[in-house]
């Protein structure tokens, strides 16, 4: 019995410490913030300090929520437009036959696979014939073509929405539109839900995209933007670590809060695929 | 008639947004870069034809099998590691914990899987840092070492770092996955198993372990496919010197970026882009192949 319980005890303490090496950077990062930059140089700093409201000031100097600003509304759109766009065409794969229907679909599937890189050096050239070079069109457009979102609306609609409903609909002379936007969208809203917050994220954090499609600074996301903390803050590491905090706090805040729909749509997807 | 006609118009109509901005902004730019492969272009004055020339190149660039090299170091090591401590810490906290408790270490576990790439390399940054890094600070305050390390001006010092933080942000992602996979595994296994007078580890071993195969098989490609694109956190880490010391962290999309967007190669960048594709094709299939024929067997 009390070697069971060491063992047990074991186990707690290992989880334990395995949660506190995952948060122990974020915390090292919130407390860091609080510190007049010289002082950091002189220990660790493992409780706040009081130099909080000067930093802030510091991070404001410059118009740090245009960042802010910018990625959130283009995550938003990119997000919402993803949704609409794969949930739409999971509808017409899931409950339609069309011609070319295997194909396109079998096109989509095959874009899974195809790593992100691939294509940029093109697509930033074609943004350039397109003048969408140095605006933020280039980040909001391509999620609405995201291959999983529609894989993964079709595998959502095809189970979830039974065919009764559709055609009793029709049979009350339902448009096809109305369809979509009265029974199936209100079936679907988890799976709306997931693939948003999923895009929203994909777009949150994107690095690469608008590092070679954007130079202007007034238009930076704030990956770019956590990227030239640095210039922006010269030597000020106190500021630099408190605008970082700044940066990811709010996001990590908002997807514990959305964590059930989030992991739903990370984990289906591994387990199904 | 009207009716059949507009009812078959309708799904074409619900796939074009999509397909549309499918084709113009996601395949055309994968087609269209296959094609600047086999040309020199700067992206501004005249396209040249060049053939297979930027292929070769690629066979004899010092750069890439440098940065294959450093990219494979990375993802070899880092994924043993990930999916062991993954793997023990799913079965632990599926087993030994319950309700609020369970789904909060498992949130604050996947916590550094959601946050911005390009925010976590600062977070090392600052940490690793020679002068201010809290490692430096802890390891001089309780003598652990006499001096400050450089962690990030150093070949080895440099790749443990970021060995560390792809581990650090992997590990908790793929607890929560297979944990998922293991809420499929039905008690009665265990039951009988237990029954049989099968101990813990013959349990994880003969059951757990068999039984997740298709999650942890899901887990190593998908790895593999995103260890071989890593660029954010190394590039922000290691940008001065760029690839870091002695390029010791240099990875192929760093090398992609770098010649395509610094030195505006264009051409021999999407060859740089197929080369990789094909590497990862590679490896994806030959990962299926060899986890199917340990089943054969």
């Amino acid at each position: 019995m009390t070697v069971k319980r060491f063992k047990r005890v074991f186990l707690y303490f290992a989880v334990l410490l395995f949660t506190v090496f995952s948060l122990l950077p974020f915390y090292m990062m919130m407390m860091m913030g609080t510190y007049q930059n010289e002082e950091l140089f002189t220990g660790i700093k493992l409780f706040p300090g009081n130099y909080l409201l000067q930093n802030l000031q510091t991070v404001l100097s410059v118009n740090y929520f245009q960042f802010y600003k910018n990625s959130l509304y283009i995550a938003v759109i990119a997000g919402i437009g993803g949704a609409f766009t794969s949930a739409l065409a999971g509808f017409a794969f899931a409950k339609y036959r069309f011609r070319y229907k295997k194909t396109l679909f079998l096109i989509v599937i095959g874009t899974l696979m195809i790593p992100h890189q691939l294509g940029l050096i093109a697509f930033v050239a074609e943004m350039k014939w397109f003048g969408m070079f140095n605006t933020h069109w280039p980040l909001m457009i391509p999620p609405m073509a995201n291959a999983f979102g529609v894989f993964w609306m079709t595998q959502f609609i095809g189970s979830s929405v039974p065919d009764e409903i559709i055609e009793s609909c029709r049979v009350d002379g339902c448009h096809e539109f109305r369809i979509f936007l009265q029974i199936i969208l209100p079936i679907i809203k988890p799976a709306i839900t997931t693939i948003f917050l999923l895009l929203f994220l994909g777009s949150w954090n994107n690095y690469l995209t608008p590092l070679v499609l954007l130079n202007k600074e007034n238009l930076y996301t704030v990956p770019l933007a956590i990227s030239m903390l640095g210039n922006l803050y010269r030597v000020d590491y106190a500021a630099r670590i408190l605008a970082l905090a700044i940066a990811t706090v709010p996001m990590i805040i908002l997807f514990i809060a959305c964590s059930k729909s989030l992991l739903r749509g990370i984990t289906e997807g591994s387990i199904k695929g | 008639m009207y009716r059949k006609l507009s009812k078959n118009i309708y799904p074409y109509l619900f796939v074009s947004p999509y397909m549309i901005l499918f084709f113009v902004f996601a395949l055309f730019p994968v087609v269209y870069s296959f094609i600047l492969s086999f040309t020199k272009w700067d992206g501004f004055s005249e396209m040249t034809f060049v053939g297979a020339q930027n292929y070769l190149r690629l066979f004899s660039d010092k750069s890439f099998y440098v940065s294959l090299v450093n990219t494979l170091l990375i993802i070899i090591v880092a994924i043993p590691l990930q999916l062991g401590t993954a793997l023990l810490l799913a079965v632990i906290l599926k087993q030994f914990f319950t309700g609020k408790l369970q789904t909060g270490l498992k949130l604050m576990n996947f916590l550094p899987y959601i946050t911005t790439p390009v925010a976590i390399a600062v977070m090392f940054q600052l940490l690793f840092d020679w002068q201010v890094g809290a490692v430096n600070l802890f390891l001089l305050d309780y003598g652990i070492m006499d001096e400050a390390v450089n962690w990030l001006g150093e070949t080895w010092g440099a790749r443990f770092v970021i060995i560390l933080l792809v581990y650090w942000k992997y590990y908790g992602y793929q607890m929560v996955i297979i944990f998922a996979g293991l809420t499929t595994i039905s008690r009665e296994i265990y039951e009988a198993a237990s029954i049989d007078g099968a101990s813990w580890s013959q349990a994880f071993l003969k059951i757990t372990v068999p039984l997740l195969k298709p999650v942890l098989m899901f887990l190593i490609i998908t790895d593999f496919i995103g260890g071989f694109q890593l660029f954010d956190e190394p590039q922000l880490l290691f940008n001065q010197p760029f690839g870091g010391p002695e390029q010791s962290v240099l990875t192929i999309v760093m090398h992609y970026y770098d010649t395509a967007f610094r030195r505006f190669e264009f051409g021999y960048g999407s060859s740089i882009a197929y080369g990789l594709f094909l590497i990862i094709f590679v490896f994806s299939l030959a990962t299926l192949k060899l986890m199917n024929r340990g089943t054969d067997q």
